[in-house]
């Protein structure tokens, strides 16, 4: 349980070095204000919907269908509100409860009738892909009527006023510092092994100084994306859920070992179904941010973003077979994945090299997960 | 009387930290029945393994000969090759495909383009099959026949490759009476065809309607030979069991309150098969009592315990009362918070998540309880945790440590823990001191003393006599599904217990 960083989370992050270096020297824009905010935007997205695959990732399951769930989502909030007329919360609100009984219903299926997750959302990709084109009507549809804003732009167009950015940040850092205070007591009391004080205060000061470097540099294009904060949100639940509450713990122990979590009592089916139920409404959430971030719902919104999450899952060192994986982790493999396709955008990377790229980098973290956790 | 075909002489095999044959001697003559008996981890299924090449040459000490030269299989192709067949408890037949196609897996006859030539495969089989007046279809699917035909078609499949010794381990214990004649039929013929058998089994009455002679296994030794016809059942089951108890088993007798747990005419269905694997079982539990429950391999104890708690099997009549309360079949939550835990035979498989530290293990069941505010309170957590890690001397660095890496001893110290930390009335404990040193057993002996001090029932079931007789208040021996006897911790002798275990009423000693 506790956050030891081995090998393998260093070659992570050297990949992940390696490649922005690449991309800063071949485009000079690549650390610009501007680019790095629209980085952090996608990546809000991209490791907002690798979180909820934890989810179900963790006790041995697997959702392919998360990326038509994106588009389905978002295209019905965009109907209610620019055919329908709808206030963008009521809509955003009713697209969010239809993602979480579809999800519900999936995880149903999954554990009562045992039909395996694979085929179940795979199903699930074909049929949301299918009700997406029929909700859209196969055109382009704005997330609001011409020239206004609502609650759905400002998902990916606001931005937190300078101050505030930095007022936030040093909150965040004064309680990162708190908790880990805490924790290390803890610990003591509990005559656990403790990391030098001086390697502690090094881990919480360059987490500060990267923070503050955040807020800073996209201070200087508009503030902190909205994005962010919502991501900064959804990882802290979902560390919470997993780390903190016995629900989580029942997801590690249903995939390290089934058979063992049925006999310790474990309500199993109900887990399950619970993981599944939260991964809908993240589902949903991508799917707004991803929409607006479109601008509209179109055809292609939310394509193939189930293999972005499940590659970020993996990258991040969760295991498919389930019972081992960690938030920081599959931040990190989000941020590499976001990484890669922003970059290779702003280089003008055309699209064909763009799949081989990503292909390539995941079999590569794979190939190195094997290796190293051997 | 003729040269043995197969024999092993002064057999010792060691593994890690067992020994599970130190003198075995054995010899099988061509066309004879030489039946195997022994209790459970005797050794018989070592032995097996040795004589069809599993466990390699050089891996054990002692002699292999086949047919007066010196045998050293480095492979179970070897074994196989020297005329030796094994047809296991677990069949090794692929459901989806046909008979013929199962005979001839991986020695199918080529064409000369190197194609399967399918029209020899079948005329072969059905000779094969019409050699032993069996009437299955080639081309039937596996699946689709009863276990008794899958059987006779595994024995089929050995003898295709000219077998001279086929070896059998427990070969009826999934089959009706009438398969049983007609397997007996078959291996009768055999001998007159001059193959010879090993036949491993439970259940005497076969044993001596086949056998020509008995060897009797105990710890890992060869007891004695005997020619079946110089013997009977009363004398073969001395031998399997005739050992002292040693002085190990601190047993501290509490006594017995009010009834824990009721079990009346409970049946259950095996929830694959859907045969009937309990039948109209009926007991009490007391607090304060240890309940020993005994029997041979696939008697039901386990299948016992684990329908009890609530995951194997389906109830088709009785009732089991927990504390007064009607306990559901099928919830193993709900029966944890009830009060009664179980500690699973297979710690590894039922037991832990191995990846995990120990600390994850032992809260594991108790979480819901260690909570505020809906967080798990980690000082709570931990005070719970280190509890059962002192009490029960769990030996390892940290509570943070591996499961996966202590020891057997230490990790069923980890299960029982877990178990414990959820506070309940009755705890099942199945096979706890499998495979662990001598020093974890007797801590283990000692914490079921103290439970039942406390108040708490325990139901203990063992496949070792002496254990079972040194810890139990009272014994219950399961035979087949079926309540074999009950026993008084004064009544039950090793002969007693071993007889109701194998369905026999032991004429006086």
């Amino acid at each position: 349980m506790t956050g030891k960083l081995t090998f393998r989370d260093f070659s992570i992050a050297a990949v992940l070095l390696v490649a922005c270096a690449l991309f800063a020297i071949l485009s000079p824009q690549f650390l610009g204000a501007r680019n790095l905010s629209l980085l952090m935007i996608e990546l809000g997205i991209t490791a907002t919907l690798a979180l909820g695959m934890l989810l179900v990732i963790l006790p041995g399951h697997i959702d392919l269908s998360v990326g038509s769930g994106v588009g389905l989502l978002g295209g019905v909030a965009s109907i209610l509100i620019f055919h329908h007329d709808w206030p963008a919360p009521l809509a955003l609100a009713l697209a969010a409860v239809a993602g979480l009984l579809l999800w519900r219903g999936m995880g149903w299926l999954i554990v009562h009738e045992r039909i395996p997750a694979f085929i179940i959302t795979l199903a699930g990709l074909l049929i949301f892909k299918g009700l997406f084109w029929l909700v859209i009507q196969n055109a382009t549809v704005p997330i609001v009527h011409a020239g206004q804003t609502s609650l759905y732009t400002l998902l990916t167009t606001y931005y937190l006023p300078a101050p505030l950015g930095l007022a936030g940040a040093a909150v965040i850092v004064a309680l990162l510092g708190w908790l880990k205070l805490r924790e290390r007591a803890r610990r003591v009391a509990c005559a656990f092994p403790v990391e030098p004080a001086a390697q502690a205060f090094l881990h919480w000061f360059i987490a500060a100084q990267l923070l503050f470097l955040f807020v800073i540099v996209t201070n200087q294009f508009r503030g902190v994306p909205l994005a962010a904060v919502i991501l900064g949100v959804v990882a802290t639940i979902v560390h919470i859920i997993t780390k903190h509450t016995p629900f989580g713990r029942h997801l590690y122990a249903i995939g390290g070992n089934e058979e063992a979590a049925v006999v310790s009592g474990i309500p199993v089916r109900a887990t399950v179904v619970g993981a599944y139920t939260l991964l809908g409404g993240i589902v949903a959430l991508a799917g707004f941010m991803q929409t607006a971030y479109s601008g509209a719902s179109t055809t292609t919104v939310g394509e193939l973003m189930e293999l972005d999450a499940i590659a970020a899952c993996v990258i991040g060192g969760v295991s498919l077979k389930g019972g081992r994986g960690s938030v920081l982790g599959v931040l990190f493999g989000a941020l590499l994945m976001a990484v890669l396709l922003n970059g290779m955008t702003l280089l003008a990377v055309s699209p064909e090299f763009k799949y081989i790229v990503r292909g390539l980098v995941l079999s590569l973290a794979v190939w190195m997960d094997v290796k190293l956790s051997r | 009387m003729s040269a043995p075909f197969l024999e092993a002489r002064s057999i010792v095999k060691k593994f890690p930290g067992v020994v599970a044959l130190k003198d075995v001697t054995f010899d099988l003559r061509p066309g004879e029945v030489h039946a195997l008996c022994g209790e459970n981890g005797a050794g018989k299924s070592t032995l097996i393994k040795l004589l069809s090449g599993l466990h390699v040459h050089g891996s054990y000490e002692g002699e292999l000969r086949v047919n007066g030269t010196e045998a050293r299989f480095a492979s179970l192709q070897d074994a196989a090759r020297a005329g030796i067949a094994v047809i296991y408890q677990e069949l090794a037949l692929v459901d989806e495909m046909s008979v013929a196609e199962n005979i001839f897996l991986g020695s199918e006859p080529r064409t000369r383009a190197g194609l399967i030539d399918w029209p020899r495969v079948h005329t072969e089989t059905r000779k094969l099959l019409d050699r032993f007046a069996l009437d299955i279809p080639p081309d039937a699917l596996v699946r689709d026949l009863g276990v008794g035909r899958k059987q006779l078609v595994e024995i089929v499949k050995a003898l295709s490759k000219d077998s001279k010794v086929l070896i059998l381990d427990e070969p009826t214990a999934a089959l009706a009476e009438h398969e049983v004649a007609v397997l007996l039929d078959i291996i009768r013929d055999l001998r007159r065809r001059g193959i010879a058998c090993i036949y491993i089994s439970h259940k005497l009455d076969e044993v001596f309607a086949v056998a020509d002679r008995i060897t009797i296994l105990r710890d890992g030794a060869t007891i004695t030979t005997l020619a079946a016809a110089a013997t009977d059942k009363n004398q073969v089951i001395r031998h399997m069991v005739g050992r002292e108890i040693a002085d190990l088993f601190p047993r501290r007798s509490s006594t017995p309150g009010k009834p824990v747990l009721e079990v009346q005419n409970l049946r259950v269905t095996h929830p694959v098969t859907g045969h009937t694997a309990l039948h109209d079982l009926s007991f009490t539990l007391r607090a304060g009592e240890v309940l020993g429950i005994g029997g041979l391999m696939g008697a039901g104890r386990t299948e016992l315990l684990m329908h009890l708690f609530g995951c194997w099997g389906k109830r088709t009549a009785g009732q089991v009362k927990l504390l007064d309360r009607a306990l559901p079949p099928d919830n193993p939550g709900h029966t944890l918070r009830a009060g009664l835990a179980l500690v699973s035979e297979d710690r590894r498989r039922y037991g832990l998540v191995l990846e995990q530290p120990i600390a994850f293990n032992l809260s594991l069941s108790s979480l819901r309880r260690l909570t505020r505010a809906g967080l798990l309170d980690p000082m709570r957590e931990f005070e719970r945790n280190q509890h059962f890690f002192a009490s029960l001397r769990v030996k390892s660095p940290s509570l943070e440590y591996p499961v996966g890496k202590l020891s057997g001893g230490n990790q069923q110290k980890v299960v029982i823990g877990k178990a414990l930390m959820t506070e309940p009335s009755v705890v099942f404990l199945d096979e706890p001191t499998r495979g662990i040193d001598v020093g974890a057993k007797l801590e283990i002996y000692e914490t079921i003393n103290r439970l039942t001090a406390e108040g708490k029932a325990v139901v203990l079931v063992s496949s070792e006599l002496p254990e079972l007789m040194g810890m139990s208040d009272r014994i219950l021996m399961l035979c087949a599904g079926r309540l074999g006897g009950e026993f008084t911790r004064a009544e039950a002798t090793p002969p007693l217990l071993m007889a109701a275990a194998m369905g026999q009423t032991l004429s006086a000693a």
